[in-house]
């Protein structure tokens, strides 16, 4: 349903895209991770037609999407980052809109709001100015209008931020569901766990580029290894170093297949310098420790930009 | 283009127009304030220049009429600009309306509502003021037609060169309130200086009121507004193509509250 390859783009000298291939089959979720700056909203903002690529293609259906973005925009539905609903009108008037630009005309289009409102947990929320609505609600709202029309293929950019825990669950269903309908789904976001409930596919994006994708449990398998992350007050002890140690500022995290027993060994070992210790974390083997096997760096909203030192 | 895609955006505009109908009783009320008070001075200016039989009601009625018309080019970039604000302008971009939907979307309910006014002002100035239409009516519709258009195209231009909400408050008030004092709306261009005379055909209210001037005190007819019509079309055509040029769909624009 999508097909991108090696999509590219720069913002004056700042390289947001840097060949970006990413699939998504028809009843597929595709969690497009990635740190700020990684190039998660670029990309699904190309995807969808709002800004133009430097190179590549964008295949949405059997529809060129960088030379037709109106026909492809037909196939699609898009909830941006940021909230976008009309605050002055009805929770149904919003919905009405898009519904009635989709093409969805009247009793259809009765039944899809009522429907939708239903999954939400939105249906005694019709009636009500959408700018009166919790931020939990306004964000199911938002995301129910991206999915009114069932789209094809269904971009979400970190659909979840801000949501509380029940409005993350009714969303992460919905989405779930819809791709069991047939739909392909794009869902970036920065909550690792979220991936295993939406029984995702995985694309980690990182500086602009694709540095891992596939199966959860695949990746898991190839790059996922327990780490002892320590925090110092200052310099990371030299004792410490050593093959596939990562160091990065006062942290340092030393690889492992044996966590427990490799943190009784390492505060034996830095002595006087356990004074110094501020923080000690095990860290099973999941996405993070993907994300820090392959970058150095610990995976967060607002991850520094480079590693300061790989160790070896 | 779909027309009912179109039609989806406009009748939401005007929904939202009408949740805060503020704006719309400022435009038809004040003129009728200002008619009110401004009629007895244009009856004496008239009659000193010579006009005989002059009511005042010539000048003060088309004259609010356009003025307030002008005042309303703000109103139509901002149905663009709370779009950025609400952040729905990337949704309506990344839905099935196209550019064009958009557009006639927005356009349409900005030139309605500048089309109303006008006409309710004229028609409740004969009741009201004694305005009366002593050459064609159909003349005095073309004009109103005519300098709606205008009006609604520099609206587009202002909206296509402000970057935020208040660049397009700032360029709007300056552009209509040129308008209205330059192009005659509020004094006869006969009484203001030499120097104010020689510009003020370069506004679309100064044609608009010469147009109104021919089919009130003049009593043309369909024939005597050929011209204000034709430059205001003109006027139209050329805001319409520079709005086209300078508008970019996917420039992020900053609306303050």
């Amino acid at each position: 349903m999508l097909v991108v390859r090696d999509l590219r783009k720069t913002y004056g000298t700042t390289i947001a895209l840097a060949g970006v291939d990413v699939d998504a089959a028809p009843g597929e979720v595709v969690a497009l991770l990635g740190p700020n700056g990684a190039g998660k909203t670029t990309l699904v903002s190309i995807i969808a037609g709002l800004r133009r690529a430097d190179s590549g293609s964008v295949t949405v259906g059997d529809v060129d999407a960088l030379a037709h973005p109106q026909r492809a925009r037909e196939l699609l539905g898009l909830a941006p980052q940021d909230l976008g609903i009309y605050p002055i009108v009805s929770v149904v008037q919003n919905l009405r809109l898009f519904g009635e630009i989709a093409g969805l005309r009247r009793r259809e289009l009765d039944q899809r709001i009522t429907d939708v409102a239903a999954a939400l947990s939105l249906d005694g929320l019709l009636g009500r100015l959408a700018g009166t609505l919790s931020g939990g609600e306004k964000r199911r709202l938002h995301t129910a209008i991206a999915l009114l029309h069932r789209p094809r293929l269904l971009l979400l950019d970190e659909a979840t931020t801000g949501a509380d825990v029940a409005t993350r669950g009714d969303l992460l269903g919905v989405v779930r569901r819809l791709a069991d309908d047939g739909a392909a789904v794009v869902y970036s976001t920065h909550y690792m766990e979220e991936v295993a409930s939406l029984r995702a596919r995985v694309t980690i994006l990182d500086h602009g580029t694709v540095i891992a994708k596939g199966p959860l449990d695949q990746l898991l398998a190839a790059h996922a290894s327990a780490f002892v992350e320590m925090v110092f007050d200052g310099p990371v002890p030299a004792v410490l170093l050593g093959d596939g140690v990562t160091v990065e500022g006062s942290t340092v995290r030393l690889p492992t297949a044996d966590p427990g027993h490799s943190a009784a060994a390492a505060l034996a070992t830095i002595g006087a310098d356990a004074s110094r210790l501020r923080a000690l974390e095990i860290v099973e083997p999941n996405l993070e420790s993907v994300y820090v096997t392959l970058t150095g760096r610990r995976y967060s909203e607002n991850a520094p930009e480079d590693a300061d030192v790989m160790a070896s | 283009m779909s027309w009912r895609v179109s039609a989806a955006i406009i009748r939401h505009e005007f929904r939202i127009m009408l949740k805060d109908p503020s704006t719309i009783l400022f435009i038809l009320f004040m003129p009728l304030v200002m008619t009110a008070l401004m009629k007895p001075l244009y009856q004496s200016a008239l009659s000193a220049r010579g006009v005989s039989g002059a009511t005042g009601a010539e000048q003060a009625v088309p004259g609010m009429a356009v003025a307030f018309a002008a005042f309303g080019v703000g109103f139509s970039g901002f149905a663009f600009f709370r779009e950025h604000g609400w952040g729905t302008w990337e949704r309506l971009r990344a839905s099935a309306a196209t550019s064009a939907d958009i557009m006639t979307g927005k356009l349409v309910p900005a030139f309605s509502l500048t089309l109303i006014q006008m006409a309710a002002l004229l028609a409740l100035g004969v009741p009201l003021f004694g305005f009366a239409v002593a050459g064609s009516v159909l003349g005095l519709a073309a004009v109103v037609v005519a300098v709606t258009l205008a009006l609604t195209a520099f609206g587009m231009t202002v909206t296509a060169i402000s970057r935020t909400s208040q660049q397009l408050n700032a360029l709007g008030s300056l552009g209509s309130m040129l308008f209205g004092i330059i192009g005659g709306a509020f004094v006869p261009v006969a009484f203001m200086p030499a120097w104010a005379r020689a510009i003020a055909p370069a506004t679309p209210t100064y044609w608009a009121m010469r147009g109104f001037r021919s089919v009130t005190l003049d009593a043309g007819g369909l024939g005597s507004v050929a011209l204000p019509v034709v430059v205001l079309l003109g006027m139209a055509a050329l805001f319409g193509a520079i709005a086209a040029m300078k508008f970019r769909f996917e420039e992020t624009r900053i609306y303050f509250g």
